[in-house]
């Protein structure tokens, strides 16, 4: 099986996404998972949807390919809830600021919402 | 979807101009631009010569650039030797790997490890040898007009020295346009365009040089190496490279699949650059870009101009043009958009009627001013959100600027009602049967606040002085004298605007066509003292 399940919790996210290990995230997502994205490009009325751990694990391979520092850094959990922010920067110095919401079901993350900005 | 209807010109103003930044390559620094915020890296490679900057200038260009940014993080940059990089040494040119390995440099310097490529007429050949060395930070490859072997596929050894010689000898007048974009050579705000495109993205003798290096090009055995899926776009009736570069590129490439799509214009953000886009985003993202009929709400303007017969053909056409020109700049002023030309029939889209009818009192001024008849037509309606207003509210449109006389401004009862309370006044103008409508239309002219026309042209013969007031009369020796407005409103302590209205009026009573046919007027009627 090359996507093994990991338990999802704030630590396990901070890990992979820190060290931008796209198989390790994709691995978080139930089957039928769905990841919203709301940014400048993809208004709250008209977010871009990713949909299914195919389509999810395309979208992290893409994003981990980029030579960039994350930094994930508060965590809040709550019952089948969980929400970080992370901080992002690339080699040139723009900066990329994300806030994720993300509902679990039978401990993978069924549905993320990501809010993003980026230096323009 | 709404801040692309607004037109290009005013977009940029309301956004931040996109930051430019220099990638290392060896020694030599590349400019380079990144844009949108996609998780997908898209890398456009330009073909024969760009600028960074003046892409954002032209209206394609900025469509075609913000439609693959809607989707990616699209890194955009100009090969060594032209645009805003560092210039080469022409008599050391660099070789199409040297080129290829600043795609890799600024990939680097923004951080990204793999990325799509798109690469555009001479562009291609460079993605298609990036491809090919370095599959792992090639997530895909999307090829535009592109081709293996220059000589064989874009012109023979015996017709390029006469490219170059025309490039070389008419560089930065825009001479080149006819051997990539025929279908824009009458469009003289494209042209004047496509001249500064020339000076500020290569000297003339780089430009020659370029030309002689992208000759050399061919890159026919490293495609059994392109491991990445390839989509090809080309032209039927590409003028610059022909189509079967790419059916060959289709044949050769493992992973190809080749879209052959209608057209004639070879730059990539000529021609029905949505289409483009549209197959490019399908092609990366796997979904389709937009439903194919989205309609939205617009109010179409079409403006007529017209008077060949009284002026002449020289003499038409450059006036023609400088309405053309004016139309533009009016257009984009008043928050809207030109979608089409057809002929002496100008058709421009608004957000509001109120926009389109300030647009249009602005546009027969300006017509006056510049001595052609104009006429215009404004309705609302739906309309493809994309593309030219083809269906039935153009149509209808374009039936009413038809119909218009001579300096009217007419538009349907519901652009009336839905301008209520914006200041614009209207006068019941009867009814008009449509074909494709079931029942005549209400009509309205549309009266502008200053009233620079009489409804109604005086039937009289008005050539007389006689029928000038005093103070045109004052205005019309001041226009003798070559006095611009400027001068005769400081002059006459007039604003320049009500002088601007009086010549107007000067040159609708005596029929003139110009300030200058009012001049000879005023001396062939009056003594020294004047009509």
């Amino acid at each position: 099986m090359l996507t093994k399940t990991h338990a999802v919790d704030g630590t396990a996210i901070k890990r992979a996404i820190e060290g931008r290990d796209g198989k390790m995230l994709s691995g978080f997502y139930a089957d039928d998972a769905t990841v919203r994205v709301i940014d400048r490009n993809n208004p709250p009325s008209k977010p871009r949807e990713i949909r299914g751990r195919a389509a999810i694990s395309i979208f992290w391979d893409d994003i981990c390919s980029r030579a960039m520092t994350h930094k994930v850094d508060a965590t809040v959990a709550e019952g089948d809830s969980l929400a970080f922010t992370q901080a992002c920067a690339y080699p040139d110095g723009t900066k990329v600021f994300c806030a994720s919401m993300l509902e679990l079901k039978d401990g993978r993350i069924a549905r993320q919402t990501v809010v993003q900005a980026w230096d323009e | 979807m709404v801040g692309d209807q607004k037109s290009s010109g005013q977009a940029e103003q309301l956004v931040r101009p996109i930051e430019t930044r220099y990638a290392v390559s060896g020694e030599v620094r590349i400019a380079y631009q990144v844009v949108g915020q996609g998780s997908l890296d898209l890398v456009f490679i330009p073909g024969f010569i760009s600028n960074l900057d003046l892409h954002w200038e032209d209206e394609g260009y900025t469509r075609l650039l913000k439609r693959l940014s809607a989707f990616s993080r699209l890194i955009l940059f100009d090969k060594r030797g032209t645009g805003l990089s560092d210039r080469v040494d022409i008599h050391h040119l660099p070789s199409l790997e040297t080129r290829m390995d600043d795609v890799r440099a600024v990939m680097d310097a923004t951080g990204s490890g793999r990325a799509a490529l798109l690469g555009a007429s001479e562009g291609a050949p460079m993605a298609m040898l990036f491809a090919a060395t370095y599959p792992e930070r090639t997530r895909a490859l999307a090829l535009y007009g592109g081709y293996a072997h220059f000589h064989k596929w874009v012109m023979p050894p015996e017709r390029l020295e006469a490219f170059i010689e025309t490039a070389e000898t008419g560089w930065g007048t825009g001479a080149t346009l006819p051997n990539f974009a025929p279908g824009r050579v009458d469009d003289p705000h494209f042209s004047t365009w496509w001249a500064r495109f020339e000076r500020q993205s290569a000297s003339p003798t780089a430009a020659a040089a370029l030309a002689r290096m992208n000759a050399e090009i061919d890159v026919r055995g490293v495609l059994a190496a392109i491991s990445a899926p390839t989509l090809l776009i080309h032209r039927r009736n590409d003028v610059r490279v022909d189509p079967d570069a790419s059916r060959f590129l289709a044949r050769n490439i493992p992973n190809a699949r080749l879209a052959e799509i209608p057209g004639r214009d070879h730059p990539i953000w000529t021609g029905d650059v949505d289409r483009v886009a549209d197959l490019i985003e399908e092609f990366l993202t796997g979904e389709c870009a937009v439903t194919e009929a989205e309609r939205v709400l617009a109010a179409l303007l079409v403006t007529r101009i017209y008077d060949t017969a009284r002026l002449g053909d020289r003499m038409w056409s450059e006036r023609s043009q400088r309405f053309q020109e004016t139309w533009r700049t009016l257009v984009g002023r008043h928050g809207g958009r030109c979608v089409d030309m057809h002929g002496e029939m100008m058709i421009s889209r608004f957000d509001g009627p109120g926009r389109a009818l300030r647009c249009a009192a602005a546009l027969r001024e300006a017509a006056q001013q510049i001595g052609v008849a104009s006429a215009q037509g404004a309705h609302v309606g739906e309309i493809e959100a994309r593309g030219p207003p083809a269906g039935l509210t153009g149509r209808v449109t374009m039936h009413l600027a038809t119909h218009a006389g001579r300096g009217d401004i007419l538009a349907s009862r519901l652009v009336a009602d839905l301008a209520a309370g914006s200041g614009l006044h209207f006068a019941d103008a009867g009814r008009i049967s449509i074909d494709e409508l079931d029942e005549p239309m209400a009509l309205v002219r549309a009266m502008s606040e200053q009233h620079l026309e009489p409804a109604c042209r005086p039937k009289a013969k008005a050539t007389e002085p006689a029928c000038l007031t005093a103070r045109e009369s004052e205005v019309v020796n001041l226009i003798a004298a070559g006095k611009s407005n400027a001068a005769i409103a400081a002059e006459l302590r007039l604003s320049e605007h009500t002088v601007k209205r009086h010549v107007a009026n000067i040159l609708l009573k005596l029929d003139l066509p110009s300030r200058a046919a009012a001049a000879a007027f005023s001396v062939r009627h009056t003594g020294l003292d004047g009509p």
